[in-house]
Parts: C-alpha cells; structure tokens; sequence
C-alpha cells in the first residue's frame, strides 16, 4: 500500500489551520508505514483528545479516538489483549504529557510494544492556547501572558529515563529523517517513542513572533542541533546555548519488553 | 508525470515555496474562488519525478509531497501526445 492509500481520502481536506505541522507528521508516520507491508487490518490507531488526536480520523486502519490523555492507556488495553496487532499512538504534548504524563512514563517503564509518535507543539492547540508542559520559558500562551515561567519537560529525556527501547526527536522541518525515525520506531520491539516538534501557527505562533507559518518553521530548523555535534560540544567543554534543542537518535536499546508478537 | 497542486486541498501556507532545491513553488498572487492563494508553477517538468518517477517506480526527492500539511502535492498521468515543455537545466 502506498502512504497515500493509507489516507481515508474522503476525510481530506482535515480539519487542521493552514500551514499546522500536524498534517507534515502525518504524512511521515503514513510514508513509513508503508515500507512495513503491514496489513490495514493488523494495524491500530491510538489518540486521545487535541489537535493532533484527530490524526487517526484520516487514516483507513480501525482507530480509537479516546478521552484526553488515555491514548496509551488504550493503546495498552490493545497490544495485551492481541499481541499480534500492531498498535501506533498518536498524541499531543498535553494529552501525553501532562493529564497523560503517568501514562506515559509508566509504558516505558513497562517497555509495552508501542510506536507513540507525539506532535509537539508546545502548546494546548485545540482549547485555545493555553500553556502546556512542554511551552518553552518566557513563551506567551493564554495562561502565562507575561511569558512562561515553568522550566519544560524533555519528552525525550523522560522516555529515556523512564525505559523506552527507543527514542528520538525530529521537527516538521526534517521530513525525511523524521520517516526513517518513525520506521526504526515501528521495526523495534518495545516502546518506541517520537517526539516532533510541529509549528502551531494559531495558537503558538500568532503569540510568539512567527507572523508567517515558515518563520516558525525556520526557527525550529535553525534551533535544532544534531546529538552528534551536541556530544562534541560536551566533550570540548563547550557552551550550548540554552535555546538549542537536539535532534537525532537518542536512544536505542533492548530492555526487556511487553506485548511483542509471539 | 506531471507536478500538480489539489486546488480543492491547499490552504496556501507557502511552506512548499521554501522547500523545493529547485524553488518550482513560487508564491501566487491571486485568490481562487475559496479565497486562497495557491502557489505558482515555475517549470514543474523540471522535478525529478516528472521524468523518473516510471523509470525508478518510486517517488523520488518528494520532499514537499511529505512536507505539504494538506495532501495537496501530487503527480498526475499525462494525457498521450500531451504537449509540454522540456526544460534543460545546466
Ligand atoms: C479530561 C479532559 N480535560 C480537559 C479537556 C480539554 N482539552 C481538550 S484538548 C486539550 C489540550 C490538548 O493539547 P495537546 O494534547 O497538546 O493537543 P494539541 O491540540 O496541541 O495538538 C484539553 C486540555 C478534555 N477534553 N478532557
Ligand atoms: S490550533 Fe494549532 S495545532 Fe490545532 S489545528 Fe490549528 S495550527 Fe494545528
Ligand atoms: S505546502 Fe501544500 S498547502 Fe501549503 S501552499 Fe504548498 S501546496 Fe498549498
Ligand atoms: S519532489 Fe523535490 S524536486 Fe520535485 S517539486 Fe518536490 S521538492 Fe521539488
Ligand atoms: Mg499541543
């Protein structure tokens, strides 16, 4: 099948603002799928309430759309009770971070066989733009009009301390790498997550100084460093800026896992 | 094959025009009948797949199919004898 026969072309145009990320992400997760040669039947997706929950809605697999934050709750119910599906989650920075947070860290520490790709964009997009875990310091959201004070989550970081198998970051920007990143999550056993950060033109942007959907983009291209130049920096003693985010790889492993086909 | 734009899918967010190596998108000017302006064309037979796309049996660059947030990219059959321009690029 091909990534755009895994569309539910009837659905489409979706819902999204002009220039959302979210439609980008998609398209990686579906062009990766594609190179598994899985089954439409054998396949499920997970989401549970926000923008970028509404992903499964466009894809022909069987879905659920589930209450805000309980995607991997869900998604767990699933893989258990049928090992042989193959169970993707979709998600938001709020729903898997913040009401869905334990979910999240205690499916890593279960290593559940897992792809949970979660579009961040840094934000509560479908309520309006309030600030969500993951709203970077000093950033304008609806809730912190004189910019964020909160130090944000690292997804990653999280996922790595907490036992994913697998973890890596890209953004809307990296396409083809964020394909492969997706592809390597879907072919390991265990949790695999993928964080991509999405510009959110509506209610992030708009607050923040991107006028255009590309400055946005831009500025995620130009502040995202490579985990290889990060590691060099740290082994030269040198400074990284403090607005810098690393992309790239940053986990792979073979901790005992849960649910894996039999 | 010939590079086309689903008028009925584009939302004109331009993040096309910044991402082709060959800079094909270019902003438009114009509104369509929904109010959106839609990229211009400039020498679409200049993409790759234009050519290549039979020849390899897979779609290749196709970094603003994956990147356009709205489906809207595609390539679509030529009809027979369709006339078109060939552009030769040095
Ligand atoms: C139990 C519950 N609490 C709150 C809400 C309201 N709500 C809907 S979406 C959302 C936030 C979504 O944010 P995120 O997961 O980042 O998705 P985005 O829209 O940004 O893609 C909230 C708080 C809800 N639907 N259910
Ligand atoms: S509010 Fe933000 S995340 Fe939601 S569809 Fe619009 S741009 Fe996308
Ligand atoms: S990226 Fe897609 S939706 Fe945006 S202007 Fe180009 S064709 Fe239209
Ligand atoms: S496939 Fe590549 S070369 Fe062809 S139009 Fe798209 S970005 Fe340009
Ligand atoms: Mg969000």
């Amino acid at each position: 099948m091909s990534y755009e026969e895994w569309y539910r072309q009837d659905r489409l145009p979706h819902i999204y603002c002009a220039g959302c990320g979210n439609g980008t992400i998609i398209n990686c997760t579906l062009a990766a799928l594609e190179q598994m040669a899985w089954k439409k039947e054998d396949t499920v997706f997970v989401s549970g309430i926000g923008c970028s929950s509404r992903a499964p809605g466009y894809i022909v697999t069987d879905s659920l759309h589930t209450t805000h934050g309980r995607a991997i709750a869900f998604a767990t119910g699933v893989k258990l009770a049928n090992p042989d599906l193959h169970v993707v989650v979709i998600t938001g920075d709020g729903d898997l971070a913040a009401i869905g947070g334990n979910h999240f860290i205690h499916a890593c520490r279960r290593n559940i066989d897992l792809t949970v790709v979660c579009m961040n964009n840094q934000i509560y997009g479908m309520t309006g733009g309030q600030g969500s875990p993951t709203t970077p310091l000093g950033c304008l959201s609806t809730t912190t009009p004189y910019g964020c004070v909160e130090t944000p989550f690292d997804l990653c970081d999280l996922a790595i301390a907490a036992g994913a198998n697998y973890v890596s970051r890209w953004t809307s920007y990296h396409v083809k790498e964020l394909e492969k990143a997706v592809l390597a999550g879907l072919q390991t056993p265990g949790f695999s997550f993928i964080e991509a950060l999405v510009q959110c033109p509506t209610a992030f942007g708009r607050r923040n100084k991107f006028k255009q959907v590309a400055d946005q983009v831009e500025y995620l291209r130009s502040h995202s460093m490579l985990k290889a130049k990060r590691d060099r920096l740290l082994e030269q003693g040198e400074h990284i800026p403090g607005d810098m985010f690393v992309v790239g790889e940053l986990e792979r492993r073979n901790r005992p896992a849960l649910g894996v086909k039999r | 094959m010939k590079l086309a734009i689903d008028e009925t899918r584009c939302k004109g967010c331009n993040l096309c025009t910044k991402v082709c190596p060959y800079k094909i998108f270019k902003e438009g000017k114009k509104a369509n009948r929904k109010g959106i302006i839609i990229p211009e064309l400039d020498r679409p037979e200049r993409c790759t797949n234009c050519r290549l796309m039979h020849l390899y049996g897979r779609t290749l660059c196709g970094v603003c199919q994956l990147t356009c947030p709205d489906q809207a990219i595609h390539w679509v059959e030529e009809l027979p004898y369709e006339p078109k321009k060939v552009a030769i690029e040095y």
